[in-house]
C-alpha cells in the first residue's frame, strides 16, 4: 500500500476546497473537510453513506454554501452563488439526486440555461430537436428519443442524459456524485470512455460510487471521506484497507456464503406474464432462493417486477403464490398477497420525503400496529428502532424528515419498510444502489438471512458481481423474453454479461 | 474505440421512435383536450340554441358571449402564470376590483386619459403583483395565505377608490376593447396566443414551467428562483388589472366589487384548460380557451330551461365531468402511445 | 282583483317548501303558440342565497299562476349567484331570446349598465329593483335607502332623549344599498350632537358574522345606549346577551329573530324598531314592466314606503313567528292590508 497524502510537486489544482464545514440543524455533514483534484485527473470521493460525500459536491457546484472554510477554483478563492455561478467558473456537477424537469422533454433538459435562439431572440424549437439529436449521437447516444418527456424514460437513461448535459459543456470541472448507481455494465464502459476522453483534455473529474471495481478502474487518485472529515488522499488503495479507513473498523468485503439450497415448493409461479415491454415471461421462485434478474438495462426487467406488483398493466396465463392462483391488479393487492417490492428511484416511487424515518419504516405495517384503529406508538417506535439498528440507519433520530438524509440511507429505509411487512415474496429491485460498501454487506446478509427463513426473493442488480455471488439462480432477460437461465455453482459476472449480450453476435 | 461501437448495438436493441406527430400529442393532450370540449360544448350550445329559438346564435349572441368572457380570459391568463410556478394568486379578484374602480374613477373621453390611465393602472397592477411576489419568494410564505391577505387588501383598497358603484367608462373606450358591433375582442385572444407563444420560447417563459415542475431540480439548473416567482406574480398582478379594464369596459361603469368572483372563476378555467394546478404543465392558450368553455356552460344551462334553483349544481356537475374526463382521456391517450 | 291576487300569493309564499316544489316547472312550457301577444317577461336575480331572495322568487313565481299574469305573460326566472359577468350573460341570452321586458334584481349596481344598455336599444324594457341598477334606461323599483337608515336612526335618538352612545352595525361594503343607510344614519346624528357613535363595523347583514364581530368588540366599549343595525340583528342581541349586557334600545332589520325578541323571547325584552325591505318587490317590478308594455302607465321610477313594526305594534303569527326559524325574513304579511294594494291602485 502507497499512501500518499502530500501533494508536493502538483501544479495548483483545479478545485481545493480547505476546512470546509457545513452542519444541518444538529446534523455535522462537513467537519473541517479538505479536498483538492488536479486537473486532467480523475479524483474518486469515497466514504460510508452519509460521510459527507454528496455534500461537498453540492458545495463545490454551487448548490450549498460552506458555513465555513473556503472554496477555489483555479487557485482563485470563491464564494458561488448559485449553480449557475459554479457554471460560469467551468464547473459542472451530476448531482445524486437527478435534476431533470420530468414535465419537459429531453432535449429542453439538455439545453436548459443555455438555449439556442433564433433571430428573435426567441427559443428556436425547431432546432432544438435536431441539435439535441445531435448532441446525444456526438457521445454515442442513439436510444433515447430527444422528443421523449423525461417522464416517460427511464432512470438510466434520465441519468444517462444528465451525463449528458454535463459533459458536452466542455467543462474544467465535473463532478459527477454517484453517476453509475443506475447503470449497467455497458453505460458505465461508455460513461468511463467519457471520462477519459474530458480528462485528455485537461478536466478535472471528482468521481464518487459504492462501487469498488469502478473505483479501481477509473481513479487516479482516492480521497476517503469519514464523518464529515477527510481521513486520507492515495493513488493507489485497496478495498479492505479502503473499508476500515471509512468504518474505522475491520469489515468483511467478501461476499458471503450461498445459503443452502431452496425448497421445493415455489413461493411464486409466472406462467406467460406479458406486457407493453414483456413477452411470455414463465419461471419459479422456490420458497428460501434468491432468484437473481440481470440483463441490459430497458430489456423488461422493470416491467417484470412492477407488473408483478400490480404496478404495470400486464396478462398472465397463470400467476400462483405457494400453489394458489391470483390475480394482482394493483399494489395494494398484491400487499394483500404478501407481495413487497423495493423500488429503484426512491424519490418517486417509494419514500414519502417529508415525512419521518419513522412514519416511513411503519407506513405499511400501520394496521397490524394499531389497535382499535389507533397505532401503538410505542410499538411503532421499538420496531423503527431496531431497524434502523439492523441496517445502521444513520440519522439523527427517528423522527428526522428522510429527505434530510444522505443518499444511502434514504434507500435503506426503504428496505427496512418492506423487511417490516413480512411478505412471502420480496420483489427486491436494485436495492443496493448506492449503498456503501459496508451496508451492502450487511443487505446481503439480511437478504440471505430472508431466504433462509423461506422466503422468496426476486432480486435484480444493475450489478453483474452481485447477482453472481447472491443468486441461487439468475435469469437474464433480453428484449422482453427470458434469454438464459444461468445455475449455481459458477456464475460469474462474465457469463451473464456475455448471456445478455448473445444476441448482437448473431444480429 | 470498441465501447463506443457497443453502445451502438445496444442502440440498436430499441429502434422503436414514436413520430414527432405522437410526441406532440402525448405531450399537449390537456391543449388538445380543452379544444375538443370547446368545439363539443360550443355545437350543444348551436343545438339548444336551435331547438328554443329556431334558428341559430347570430352576430349579437357570438359578440356578447365573447365580451362576456373577456374579464375571465384575462383572469384565467393572470391565474395560469402563477399557477405553472405551483403557486396559486387569490388576489386575481381584488386585483381586478381595485383596477376596474380606479378605471371607473379616472377614465374620461380624451384619447390622452385613457392611454395613460389605462399604462398607469397596469403598471400599479404590476407593483402590487411584485409585492405578491416578494412576499411569496422571499418571504418564503405560502402563495394561499399571502394572497389571501392581499385579496382583502385590494378589495379594501377598491372600496377606498370607488365607495359606492358608479363612475362611468367612455364609450370610445368599451368600443376599443369590447366592441359591441361585432367580436372584435376575439382579436386581443389570438394576440394573446402569439404572445403567449413566443413568451413560452423565452428563458422567463421556460424557467417559470421549470420552478413550477421541480422547483429544486430548477435551482440545480441555475435558474434563479426568487427571481422567477416574482416575475410570474409580477406578471400575473399585471393580467389581473388589465382583466379589471375589461370588466370596467363591459360593463361601462364601475363597481368595486364585482371582480371577487373572477378569483374562482380564474382557477376553474385554468382546470379546464388542462393546466396542472401542481405546476409546471399546461398552456395559457388552454386557459384561455377555458374560460370560453366556462361561458358556454352558462348559455348552455339558459337555454336548457332547467329550474334556476339547480343551475348551480348542473353547472358544477358539469365542471367535475369534464375535468374527470379530461384527466382519464390523457392518461389513456398517453399510457396507449 | 290584486286584493284577491295577493292573498293568494302570500298563501302560497308562507308555504315555502311547496311553491318551490309546485313552482319548478319549465318556465316556458306552457301555451307559447297559444297567444302571440302575450308578454315575455323574464326575471333575472342575482344571489339566490336567503330566504329574502327565496321568498322574493316565489312571489314572482306565483304570480305568474294567476290572472292577469296568467292569460298576459309568459314568465321565467334565472339566478346567477353574485357572479356579474354570469348575470350578464343570461341577459345578453334573454335579449337573444327576445324577451319583452326583464325584471332585475342586479349582482352589482354598475357592472351591469353596458347590457341593459343594449337591451334598451333593442327595445326592451328593464325593470330593476331591490338592488337597483344605474343605468338610465332602466326603471327602478325600490324602498329608499336613506330613510331606511333615517328611520331607524331616528327611532333611536327618541328613545335615548337626543344623548348616549350608539353602535352601527353596517352591511356589505360597496353596495348602493349599505352606503345609503349608513349616510340616513348620519344625517339624523350630525342634528344630535349628543350621540356618539362608539364603534362602528359591519355585520355583512348575516346574524352570524353580525355576532361574531359584536362580541370581538363588545369588551372594550364602554356602556351602550342604542344599537343601530343594518341586518344580522338578531346576532348583535345575542351577542349582548353572551356577554351579560344590558340591551338597549334596537333599531334593526326584520329578521324573525330580532321581532322574537321584540316579544320578550328568552326573557329578554327588548324595545326596538324592525324595518324590513319587503319582497313583494318583484311583484311590483312584474305589475310596473306589464303595465308599461300595455301602454297604461308611464314609464316611471317608484318608490315604496317601508313597512315596519315596533315593540308597541309587533304581532304574533303576522309580523312574528316564535315557531318559524331566526334567519327567516318576518316582513311580508306587513305588505299585509295596505302596502302593495297601495302602490297597485297608486300605480293604476
Ligand atoms: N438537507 C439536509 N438536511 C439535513 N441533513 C442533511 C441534509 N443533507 C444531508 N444531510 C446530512 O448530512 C450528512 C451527509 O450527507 P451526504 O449526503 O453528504 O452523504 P454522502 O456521503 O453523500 O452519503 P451517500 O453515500 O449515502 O450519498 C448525512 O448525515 C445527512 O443526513
Ligand atoms: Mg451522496
Amino acid at each position: 500500500m502507497t499512501a500518499k497524502t502530500a501533494i508536493g510537486d502538483m501544479p495548483t489544482p483545479a478545485v481545493e476546497a480547505s476546512n470546509v464545514r457545513k452542519a444541518f440543524g444538529g446534523v455535522v455533514a462537513l467537519d473541517g473537510a479538505n479536498f483538492s483534484a488536479a486537473s486532467g485527473e480523475v479524483h474518486a470521493l469515497v466514504g460510508e453513506n452519509g460521510a459527507g460525500k454528496s455534500t461537498l459536491i453540492k458545495i463545490i457546484g454551487g448548490r450549498l454554501h460552506a458555513d465555513a472554510g473556503e472554496v477555489r477554483i483555479a487557485g482563485r478563492k470563491v464564494v458561488l452563488s448559485g449553480p449557475d455561478a459554479a457554471h460560469r467558473l467551468g464547473a459542472w456537477t451530476v448531482f445524486q439526486e437527478l435534476t431533470l424537469l420530468t414535465w419537459m422533454t429531453v432535449a429542453e433538459n439538455l439545453f436548459l440555461g443555455h438555449e439556442i435562439r433564433n433571430s428573435l431572440g426567441l427559443i428556436a424549437r425547431g432546432k432544438l430537436f435536431s441539435k439535441a439529436e445531435q448532441v446525444l449521437a456526438d457521445v454515442g447516444i442513439f436510444h433515447i428519443d430527444p422528443r421523449a418527456l423525461v417522464e416517460d424514460i427511464s432512470l438510466a437513461e434520465r441519468q444517462l442524459i444528465e451525463i449528458v448535459r454535463a459533459i458536452t459543456q466542455n467543462p474544467q470541472i465535473l463532478l459527477l456524485d454517484e453517476p453509475t448507481s443506475s447503470l449497467v455494465e455497458r453505460e458505465t464502459v461508455w460513461l468511463f470512455e467519457q471520462i477519459r476522453r474530458l480528462c485528455k483534455n485537461g478536466t478535472s473529474v471528482v468521481f464518487t460510487s459504492h462501487r469498488w471495481n469502478e473505483i479501481r478502474t477509473i481513479a487516479d487518485r482516492i480521497t476517503v471521506f469519514r464523518n464529515g472529515k477527510d481521513v486520507g488522499t492515495f493513488t493507489e488503495l485497496g478495498e479492505e484497507e479502503a473499508v476500515t479507513l471509512m468504518t474505522g473498523t475491520r469489515v468483511d468485503v467478501f461476499f458471503p456464503p450461498l445459503p443452502q439450497a431452496p425448497q421445493s415448493q415455489p413461493a411464486l409461479s409466472v406462467r406467460e406474464l406479458s406486457g407493453p415491454r414483456i413477452k411470455s415471461v414463465s419461471f419459479d421462485l422456490y420458497k428460501g432462493e434468491v432468484l437473481g434478474m440481470g440483463g441490459l438495462a430497458g430489456h423488461g426487467h422493470r416491467e417484470v417486477f412492477f407488473s408483478l406488483f400490480g404496478a404495470e398493466p400486464h396478462s398472465a396465463e397463470r400467476i400462483e403464490m405457494s400453489g394458489k392462483p391470483v390475480r394482482i391488479r394493483n399494489p395494494r393487492g398484491a400487499v394483500r398477497q404478501r407481495i413487497a417490492l423495493v423500488p429503484e428511484d426512491r424519490k418517486t416511487e417509494g419514500l414519502l420525503l417529508p415525512l419521518s424515518v419513522r412514519n416511513n419504516l411503519t407506513l405499511t405495517i400501520l394496521r397490524q400496529l394499531s389497535r382499535f384503529g389507533l397505532v401503538r406508538v410505542g410499538e411503532e417506535r421499538r420496531l423503527a428502532q431496531t431497524l434502523v439498528e439492523r441496517l445502521k440507519i444513520r440519522a439523527r433520530d427517528l423522527f428526522v424528515a428522510v429527505g434530510a438524509l444522505s443518499g444511502g440511507n434514504q434507500q435503506k429505509v426503504l428496505l427496512g419498510r418492506w423487511l417490516l411487512a413480512a411478505s412471502d415474496v420480496l420483489l427486491l429491485y436494485d436495492v443496493t444502489r448506492g449503498v456503501d460498501v459496508a451496508t451492502k454487506h450487511e443487505i446481503y446478509e439480511l437478504v440471505l438471512g430472508l431466504a433462509r427463513e423461506g422466503h422468496g426473493i426476486l432480486f435484480y442488480s444493475s450489478d453483474a458481481e452481485e447477482l453472481a455471488h447472491l443468486c441461487h439462480r439468475v435469469l437474464v432477460m433480453r428484449e422482453g423474453r427470458i434469454a438464459a437461465v444461468l445455475s449455481q455453482p459458477g456464475i460469474t459476472a462474465e457469463q451473464i454479461v456475455a448471456a445478455a449480450m448473445r444476441e448482437h453476435a448473431t444480429v | 474505440m470498441p465501447q463506443y461501437k457497443a453502445m451502438e448495438h445496444t442502440a440498436l436493441a430499441q429502434p422503436f421512435r414514436r413520430s414527432a406527430a405522437a410526441h406532440a400529442l402525448g405531450q399537449n393532450i390537456g391543449l388538445i383536450l380543452v379544444c375538443i370540449l370547446l368545439i363539443a360544448s360550443i355545437l350543444a350550445y348551436c343545438g339548444i340554441y336551435y331547438a328554443a329559438q329556431e334558428r341559430l346564435p347570430g352576430g349579437f349572441e357570438i359578440t356578447s358571449t365573447v365580451n362576456n368572457t373577456m374579464p375571465l380570459v384575462l383572469a384565467a391568463l393572470a391565474q395560469t402564470v402563477v399557477v405553472l410556478t405551483r403557486g396559486l394568486d387569490l388576489s386575481v379578484g381584488g386585483m381586478m376590483d381595485l383596477s376596474n374602480a380606479i378605471a371607473a374613477v379616472t377614465l374620461s373621453a380624451s384619447l390622452g386619459s385613457m392611454v395613460f390611465w389605462s399604462v398607469a393602472i397596469l403598471a400599479l397592477g404590476a407593483l402590487l403583483g411584485l409585492l405578491n411576489g416578494v412576499l411569496v419568494a422571499i418571504g418564503r410564505l405560502q402563495p394561499i395565505l399571502v394572497t389571501l391577505a392581499t385579496l382583502s387588501i385590494f378589495q379594501g383598497l377598491a372600496i377606498r377608490v370607488l365607495p359606492q358603484p358608479g363612475g362611468a367608462v367612455p364609450e370610445a373606450y368599451t368600443a376599443a376593447l369590447v366592441s359591441t358591433k361585432a367580436p372584435y375582442a376575439l382579436l386581443y385572444v389570438i394576440a394573446f396566443g402569439v404572445l403567449w407563444s413566443a413568451f413560452r420560447r423565452t428563458r422567463l417563459g421556460v424557467s417559470i414551467l421549470a420552478v413550477g415542475n421541480d422547483a429544486q431540480a430548477a435551482r440545480a439548473h441555475g435558474i434563479d428562483l426568487i427571481r422567477t416567482r416574482i416575475a410570474a406574480y409580477t406578471l400575473s398582478g399585471m393580467l389581473a388589472a388589465a382583466a379589471g379594464l375589461f370588466l370596467a369596459a363591459n360593463a361601462t361603469a364601475g363597481d368595486a366589487t364585482t371582480g371577487n368572483g373572477y378569483t374562482l372563476s380564474s382557477i376553474v378555467a385554468v382546470v379546464l384548460g388542462g393546466v396542472s394546478l401542481f405546476g409546471g404543465r399546461g398552456s395559457a392558450i388552454g386557459a384561455m380557451l377555458g374560460a370560453f368553455v366556462s361561458s358556454m356552460i352558462v348559455n348552455i344551462l339558459f337555454f336548457s330551461h332547467i329550474d334556476p334553483l339547480y343551475q348551480a349544481f348542473y353547472e358544477g356537475l358539469f365542471l367535475v365531468l369534464a375535468v374527470v374526463l379530461a384527466e382519464a382521456v390523457g392518461r389513456l391517450v398517453r399510457k396507449a402511445s | 282583483m290584486t286584493n284577491k291576487l295577493h292573498r293568494r300569493v302570500l298563501l302560497r309564499a308562507s308555504g315555502l317548501a311547496l311553491a318551490s316544489a309546485s313552482f319548478a316547472a319549465t318556465p316556458f312550457a306552457h301555451s307559447r303558440a297559444a297567444n302571440k301577444k302575450k308578454f315575455k317577461i323574464a326575471l333575472s336575480n342575482s344571489y339566490i342565497g336567503n330566504k329574502w331572495r327565496i321568498e322574493m322568487e316565489n312571489l314572482f313565481k306565483a304570480a305568474l299562476l294567476m290572472e292577469p299574469y296568467k292569460s298576459e305573460v309568459i314568465g321565467s326566472w334565472f339566478n346567477s349567484g353574485n357572479d356579474v359577468s354570469k348575470q350578464s350573460q343570461q341577459m345578453s341570452n334573454l335579449i337573444a331570446e327576445r324577451v319583452d321586458a326583464i325584471v332585475l334584481n342586479a349582482a352589482s349596481p354598475t357592472a351591469l349598465d353596458g347590457i341593459i344598455k343594449q337591451a334598451s336599444d333593442r327595445g326592451i324594457l328593464v325593470v330593476s329593483f331591490d338592488n337597483v341598477v344605474t343605468a338610465p334606461s332602466a326603471l327602478k323599483v325600490n324602498t329608499d335607502q336613506f330613510e331606511f337608515g333615517k328611520t331607524l336612526a331616528e327611532f333611536l335618538a327618541k328613545k335615548m332623549g337626543g344623548k348616549g352612545n350608539v353602535i352601527m352595525v353596517t352591511g356589505v361594503a360597496g353596495t348602493h344599498v349599505d352606503l345609503e343607510r349608513n349616510r340616513g344614519a348620519d344625517s339624523v346624528w350630525q342634528q344630535h350632537p349628543g350621540i356618539k357613535v362608539v364603534s362602528r363595523y359591519t355585520g355583512m347583514w348575516d346574524s352570524a358574522t353580525a355576532e361574531r364581530n359584536t362580541a370581538s368588540v363588545l369588551p372594550s366599549l364602554p356602556q351602550i345606549d342604542g344599537i343601530w343595525c343594518q341586518g344580522g340583528t338578531d346576532g348583535v342581541i345575542k351577542a349582548f346577551i353572551a356577554a351579560n349586557r344590558p340591551i338597549p334600545p334596537v333599531a334593526g332589520e326584520a329578521e324573525n329573530g330580532f321581532r322574537k325578541f321584540m316579544i320578550g323571547y328568552m326573557g329578554h325584552k327588548v324595545d326596538g324598531i324592525s324595518i324590513g325591505q319587503p319582497p313583494f318587490l318583484s311583484l311590483v317590478a312584474l305589475e310596473l314592466a306589464r303595465r308599461v308594455l300595455s301602454g297604461t302607465y308611464p314609464k316611471k321610477d317608484i318608490t315604496i314606503p317601508f313597512p315596519y313594526v315596533t315593540s308597541e305594534t309587533v304581532k304574533v303569527g303576522e309580523t312574528v313567528f316564535p315557531n318559524l326559524p331566526d334567519s327567516f325574513f318576518a316582513d311580508f304579511t306587513d305588505a299585509g292590508e295596505h302596502a302593495v294594494l297601495k302602490i297597485c291602485v297608486d300605480a293604476a
